[in-house]
C-alpha cells in the first residue's frame, strides 16, 4: 500500500526544474551542516576539560601585587621586601572549616620546609577575618608558629582577588606570582610543587 | 550505622541497574518483537518501561534517604550534604551536584517512559510506538548507564568522615532551589518524547503528519515546562544573587535558552506541517536540534569545558554526554538522508505574506538566534582551540544581538495572527491590522507621557502594544463566537501565550532601560531619601545559629515596613554571601543590597540599591505563558474523537493530499482558527 | 451604518493619523532626555562590560567578591574624576588586567567573527526563505489541473487503504 502513496507523493517532485534544484542544494546544505558538526565536535573533544586544582589568575607569572599588611608584633609587612625566597601565603579565617581541617596538613610543612634551612620557603597565613586575639588563640589550639598577616580593609585579599578561603599562592623569590592553589592543599602536595618549582628555578 | 549506609547505597545501586537491565532489555524485547511481529513481545514493552521507572524510583528514593539520615559513609554525601541544612535544602541537595543531576536526569526519562507506555499500552502493536518506545529505551539505558558507572552518586566516600560542607551556599537559601532544577529537566527531558516518535517515524517510514499529532501535546508539555524552569531560574537568580538581575547570559543559563528557542520554533512551525503537510524535514530538524541541544548543553555544563558559575565539575561524563550527543546527530541525520525520498513534501506555500509565510519568518529569526547564543557560548573554546588564548564572550554581547531580534519577533506577533492560511491581500491586512496598529501606537503614547524615552524602549512599547492589540483581536474574535471555547484550543490559547510573551518582553525593555542604582551611606537613625523613595538605618544586628550567620542591616524603606538586606556567612564554607532584600511593587522594585564588611552594631552601613520597574510582570507573564499553554493543550469536545489520528487509518505514510480541499475551505476562516487537528485526518477518508 | 464608517476610517485617513502619531511621540520620545544617568548609572553600565577576574565568567557587576569589589571601587574612582569616557575607562581596566577581562568582543582580528557570523546567518536565512518562495512561486504556476491518470492513481490508493485496514506494516 505504501508503495502505492509513494507514487503519489513522488508526483509533484518530478517536476523537472524544481527536482533538479532540489538535488543539487541538498547535498550541499547537508556537507555544510557535516562539516560543522565535525569541527563542532573537535573544538569540544578538544576543550580542556580538566579543571586543576590550581587556578588560573591574571597574576600568576606577574609579580606579586603591591600590598602591604601588619604581622601580630605590629610589624608592617611588605611582600616585595621578601624577595629572594619562596613565600607561600595562606589566605585563611579561623571559622572556616576547610581551613581548620587544613591546619595540620600546614603545621607538617611548615616543618618541612623548617629543616631545608635558608631554601625552605616562609609560610604566612593571611587573614581574611576575625580579630588579632581570635587568630593567637587559634594557632596556640592549633599548633603553628608561622606568621599571620591582617590588613586593613581587606587589602591583601582583595589585591590578590581572594574571595573564599582557604587559597593558597606561591611566589618565587624575585617576587613574581607561580601558582594559586584553591581550596584544602596537604603537606606533602605543597612540598612536591615546591620542589618543582626550585629545579625550574635552578 | 554502617549496615544502614550500606543498604542506602546498594540498594540506589540496585535501583540503576534495574533501570539499565529493563532499558536494556525492554529495547531488546520491543525490537524483536517488531521484527518477529511477536505481539506477545511487544505487550511486554510497557512492563520494562515499568520496571525501569521502578528502578530509578528505588535509586531516588534511596539517595533521599541518604540525605535526609546524613549517610555520610556515601562519598556525594559528603561532597553535599551536611549535618545541619535544614531538611527542604537537603531535599534539594540531591541535584546540586553533578551525579544527583545526572540522577534527576534519569528520574525523569523513567518518568516520561512509563508515561508514554501507560499512553500508548493499548497500541503496542503499532510499529511506530514501538520505535517511539525503544528510542526512549535507549536514552533511559543511556543515562542509567551514566548513573550507575562514570557519574556514580552512591559510591563510598572517605572512612571517618562524619559531617560535610553542605550544598552550595546559593543553594540553600531560597525555596525555589526546590523547583527550579525538577521542572527545567521536565522540561529538558519532556522533547526525548517528541524526538522518540520523529526517531520512529523516521524508522518505520510512516513520516505522515501521525507522529506529529501524536507528540503535540507531548512537545507543548515540554515546551512549557522548559519555559517555567526558565523563568523559575531568573527568579532565583534575582531573589538570591544579589546583583539585581535575572538573566547574565552564562553558559549553562544559555544551555537551558538554547532547546527553548528551538522548541518554540518546532512548535511554530509543526503547525505548518499539520495543515498544509510540508516543512517535513524541517520539523524533524527542529526536534533533532532541540533534543541534541539538550545534550549538548548538558556536556557544556557537566564536562567544565566552559566556565560558568553554575557549572558541575569535570569528570569521565563529559566525554560520554560529547559521544551520546555525536550520537543522535550522526544517526537523526543519517535517518532523515536515507529516507530523504519519502519526506519530500507535496504543495508549496503561495505567498510569503500569509500565515504560513509568517511562520517561516518566525523559524529564521529563531534559528538564527539559537545560532548566535549557540556562538557566542562556544566562541571562547573556539578561540582557545585556533589561538590558544582566552577570551570571555558576555550579556552584553547576547544583549546587543539578542534586541533587534526580539524587536523583530514582537513585529510578526503583531502581524501572524491576523493573517489568513495561503494568501493575504493588502486590503486584509489594513483592515485587520488597523486597531492593533492603534494599539501600538497607544502604546508608545502612554509610554511617552509616563516619560519614557530612548529609541529601543520605545519601539518595543509599541510593538508590544501592537503585538498585544492582535492577540487581544482574535481572542475578542473567538469568545465572541464560542464564548468561553474562544479561550481554548491551540490558536486561542496560543493567543494567551503570547500575551504573556509580550508582558514579559515590556518588563524586560523597561527594566534593563530604566534600572537605577545608587550607593548609599546611611547612619543610624538619619533619613536619607534618593530615587524618590526615603532610607533610614535603624540597626545592624546579627543572627547566628549553628551553621550561618547573618549580619543584617535593618533599613526603614518610604517611613513603612522594615528590609533586611543580609550578609550571609556560611560556616562551614568560609564565604560570604550577600542576601538581598526586595520590595516588590507593581510598578517597580526596590532592590537593597548590603555592602560587604558591615559588622553588627555598627552606626553606618554602605548599601547599593537598585530601583528595578516591573520586575512582578515579569513572573505574571511567566504565569499567564503557562495557563496559556494548559488552555492550547485543553481538547475541545467536539473532537474528542480525532486525538487519536494515528489510530485512524489515513495517518500511515500521510495523507497525500496536504494541500487538498479542507485547506482552500480554511483559507477564509481565520479569525476564529479553531483547533483542527484531527478534521484534516477525517475529511480525506 | 456604524462598520460603513468603520470600513472608510480604516481605508486611508485612520492610517495617516496613525502614521503621524507614531511618528510624533517616536520623535519626541526618543531625542528627550530625562537628564543624564546617574554616576552610579554609569559606573553598572561599565562595571557589565568587565569580567571578574578570578571567578567564571561573571562580570564585575554580578560578582559579589572582593576582586570585583576592588575593580568596582576603581571604576567608580574614574566615573568620580570624569576624566575619561566609558570606553577609555575599559581600555584602563584592560591595560591593568588583560585582555581576558573583557566580556565585549573587540570587532577586530579574529574576534570579529563573532559578529561578522550572526549578520551572515540572518543573510543565509532570509535567502533562503527568497529561495523557496520562488520554487514554490514556479511549482505552483506550473501545476496543472489533474489528468485522468492522476485520478487512477488517488482512486487505486483509496482502494488500497480500504481493502488493508493498517496496522503499522
Amino acid at each position: 500500500m505504501s508503495d502505492v502513496v509513494d507514487e503519489v507523493q513522488a508526483g509533484p517532485a518530478d517536476d523537472g526544474a524544481s527536482a533538479g534544484g532540489r538535488r543539487r542544494i541538498a547535498p550541499v546544505i547537508v556537507g555544510a551542516i557535516a562539516v560543522v558538526m565535525v569541527g563542532l565536535f573537535i573544538v569540544l573533544a578538544g576543550a580542556d576539560a580538566s579543571r586543576k586544582e590550581s587556578a588560573a589568575s591574571p597574576l600568576i607569572g606577574r609579580p606579586a601585587p603591591e600590598a602591604t599588611g601588619t604581622l601580630g608584633d605590629g610589624t608592617s609587612f611588605d611582600l616585595s621586601r621578601r624577595k629572594g625566597s619562596w613565600v607561600v601565603l595562606n589566605f585563611f579565617d579561623p571559622t572556616c572549616i576547610p581551613c581548620i581541617q587544613e591546619h595540620p596538613e600546614l603545621v607538617a610543612f611548615s616543618e618541612d620546609q623548617a629543616t631545608l634551612g635558608a631554601d625552605g620557603a616562609e609560610l604566612y597565613s593571611v587573614v581574611t577575618k576575625g580579630k588579632q586575639s581570635e587568630i593567637e588563640r587559634f594557632f596556640a589550639d592549633n599548633g603553628g608558629d608561622w606568621p599571620a598577616i591582617y590588613s586593613k580593609a581587606d587589602e591583601f585579599p582583595v589585591a590578590f582577588g581572594v574571595s573564599q578561603v582557604p587559597e593558597t599562592w606561591i611566589v618565587d623569590p624575585s617576587g613574581v606570582v607561580q601558582l594559586r592553589l584553591i581550596s584544602k592543599v596537604t603537606a606533602a602536595q605543597l612540598n612536591a610543587i615546591l620542589q618543582q618549582f626550585r629545579e625550574q628555578y635552578g | 550505622m554502617l549496615a544502614a549506609a550500606s543498604a542506602n547505597s546498594a540498594l540506589g545501586r540496585a535501583g540503576l541497574l534495574l533501570m539499565l537491565a529493563a532499558s536494556v532489555f525492554g529495547a531488546i524485547a520491543v525490537l524483536y518483537g517488531i521484527r518477529r511481529k511477536d505481539a506477545r513481545l511487544l505487550k511486554q514493552g510497557p512492563v520494562y518501561a515499568f520496571l525501569a521507572l521502578g528502578g530509578i524510583v528505588l535509586a531516588v528514593v534511596m539517595m533521599q534517604r541518604a540525605l535526609v539520615t546524613r549517610d555520610f559513609s556515601m562519598a556525594y554525601i559528603q561532597q553535599v550534604g551536611s549535618a545541619d541544612t535544614p531538611l527542604l535544602y537537603n531535599i534539594a541537595a540531591m541535584w546540586s551536584a553533578l551525579e544527583g543531576s545526572i540522577l534527576l536526569w534519569a528520574l525523569m526519562l523513567g518518568v516520561f517512559t512509563a508515561a508514554v507506555a501507560w499512553r500508548f499500552r493499548d497500541r503496542t502493536d503499532d510499529v511506530l510506538v514501538g520505535w517511539a518506545l525503544i528510542v526512549m529505551f535507549v536514552i533511559s539505558a543511556f543515562f542509567a548507564m551514566l548513573s550507575f558507572g562514570p557519574a556514580d552518586p552512591f559510591g563510598a566516600g572517605a572512612a571517618g568522615v562524619t559531617s560535610g560542607p553542605g550544598p552550595n551556599p546559593l543553594l540553600q537559601n531560597h525555596i525555589l532551589v526546590l523547583f527550579h532544577p525538577p521542572i527545567l529537566y521536565l522540561g529538558y527531558v519532556g522533547f526525548s518524547v517528541p524526538f522518540a516518535f520523529a526517531m520512529a517515524a523516521l524508522i518505520t517510514g510512516r513520516l505522515g503528519e501521525g507522529w506529529l499529532m501524536e507528540t503535540r501535546r507531548w512537545a507543548l508539555f515540554a515546551w512549557a515546562f522548559l519555559t517555567i524552569g526558565i523563568l523559575l531560574g531568573g527568579w532565583w537568580s534575582y531573589e538570591v544573587l544579589g546583583w539585581s538581575g535575572v538573566w547574565a547570559w552564562d553558559p549553562v543559563e544559555n544551555a537551558s535558552f538554547l532547546p527553548w528557542l528551538t522548541g518554540t520554533a518546532y512548535i511554530h512551525s509543526v503547525l505548518v506541517q499539520e495543515r498544509r503537510g510540508m516543512l517535513r524535514v524541517w520539523n524533524l530538524s527542529l526536534l533533532v536540534a532541540t533534543f541534541a541541544l539538550t545534550i549538548l548543553g548538558t556536556f557544556l555544563t557537566r564536562s567544565g569545558v566552559l566556565n560558568s558559575v553554575h557549572a558541575f565539575g569535570d569528570g569521565p561524563v563529559g566525554t560520554w554526554l560529547l559521544v551520546f550527543f555525536g550520537l543522535i546527530v550522526v544517526v537523526s541525520l543519517g535517518l532523515i538522508a536515507w529516507r530523504g525520498d519519502r519526506l519530500r513534501s507535496p504543495g508549496s506555500i503561495d505567498s510569503p505574506l500569509s500565515r504560513e509565510g509568517a511562520f517561516l519568518a518566525n523559524n529564521v529569526l529563531f534559528t538564527v538566534w539559537a545560532f548566535i547564543i549557540l556562538l557566542g557560548t562556544l566562541f571562547p573554546l573556539l578561540v582557545e582551540a585556533l589561538q590558544n588564548r582566552q577570551t570571555l564572550v558576555g550579556a552584553p554581547y547576547f544583549d546587543r544581538l539578542s534586541q533587534p531580534i526580539g524587536l523583530v519577533l514582537l513585529f510578526l506577533m503583531g502581524v501572524a495572527p491576523v493573517l489568513p492560511w495561503r494568501k493575504a491581500s493588502t486590503e486584509l491586512l489594513r483592515n485587520r491590522l488597523f486597531w492593533p496598529a492603534w494599539c501600538g501606537a497607544g502604546a508608545l503614547v502612554v509610554a511617552v507621557l509616563v516619560g519614557a524615552d530612548g529609541w529601543a524602549p520605545l519601539v518595543a512599547f509599541g510593538l508590544a502594544g501592537f503585538a498585544a492589540g492582535s492577540a487581544g483581536r482574535q481572542l475578542a474574535l473567538a469568545t465572541r463566537r464560542q464564548g468561553w471555547r474562544g479561550l481554548v484550543g491551540r490558536a486561542n490559547g496560543g493567543m494567551i501565550v503570547h500575551i504573556g510573551v509580550i508582558i514579559i518582553a515590556v518588563a524586560l525593555a523597561s527594566s534593563n532601560s530604566f534600572t537605577h542604582s545608587a550607593t548609599l551611606e546611611l547612619n543610624q537613625g538619619e533619613v536619607v531619601e534618593w530615587g524618590g523613595h526615603s532610607f533610614e538605618l535603624v540597626s545592624v544586628d546579627e543572627r547566628t545559629n549553628d551553621r550561618q550567620s547573618r549580619v543584617a542591616a535593618n533599613v526603614i524603606l518610604d517611613g513603612g515596613s522594615t528590609y533586611r538586606p543580609a550578609i550571609t556567612t556560611y560556616l562551614n564554607m568560609g564565604a560570604d554571601i550577600g542576601t538581598p532584600s526586595v520590595r516588590t511593587g507593581l510598578t517597580e522594585d526596590v532592590y537593597l543590597t548590603l555592602n560587604q564588611g558591615a559588622a553588627p552594631g555598627d552606626t553606618t552601613v554602605t548599601l547599593r540599591v537598585f530601583i528595578k520597574p516591573m520586575i512582578l510582570w515579569l513572573w505574571l507573564g511567566g504565569a499567564i505563558m503557562a495557563v496559556g499553554t494548559l488552555l492550547a493543550a485543553f481538547p475541545g469536545s467536539r473532537r474528542r474523537v480525532a486525538i487519536d489520528p494515528v489510530s485512524a487509518p489515513i495517518a500511515v505514510d500521510g495523507p497525500p493530499s496536504g494541500s487538498g480541499a479542507d485547506a482552500d475551505a480554511d483559507a477564509d476562516q481565520v479569525d476564529v482558527d479553531v483547533d483542527d487537528v484531527g478534521t484534516r485526518n477525517e475529511a480525506p477518508v | 451604518m456604524a462598520s460603513e464608517l468603520n470600513a472608510k476610517v480604516k481605508r486611508w485617513p485612520g492610517w495617516v493619523l496613525l502614521v503621524f502619531v507614531i511618528a510624533g511621540f517616536l520623535a519626541v520620545g526618543a531625542t528627550r532626555s530625562t537628564g543624564p544617568a546617574s554616576q552610579d548609572d554609569r559606573v553598572d553600565a561599565i562595571a557589565r562590560r568587565v569580567a571578574c577576574p578570578i571567578c567564571d565568567g561573571e562580570s564585575v557587576f554580578e560578582s559579589q567578591n572582593n576582586a570585583s569589589q576592588a575593580i568596582r571601587n576603581q571604576v567608580q574612582q574614574l566615573v568620580a574624576d570624569n576624566d575619561l569616557s566609558d570606553a577609555e575607562i575599559v581600555a584602563f581596566i584592560e591595560t591593568r588586567y588583560g585582555a581576558q577581562v573583557l566580556l565585549v568582543p573587540k570587532a577586530s582580528g579574529f574576534d570579529a567573527l563573532v559578529w561578522v557570523l550572526p549578520a551572515v546567518a540572518f543573510a543565509c536565512g532570509v535567502a533562503a526563505l527568497v529561495v523557496v518562495f520562488r520554487r514554490w512561486k514556479r511549482e505552483a504556476g506550473g501545476m496543472r489541473e489533474p489528468t485522468d491518470d492522476d485520478r487512477a492513481l488517488v482512486e487505486a490508493a483509496l482502494l488500497a487503504q480500504l481493502d488493508e485496514p493498517d496496522t503499522g506494516r
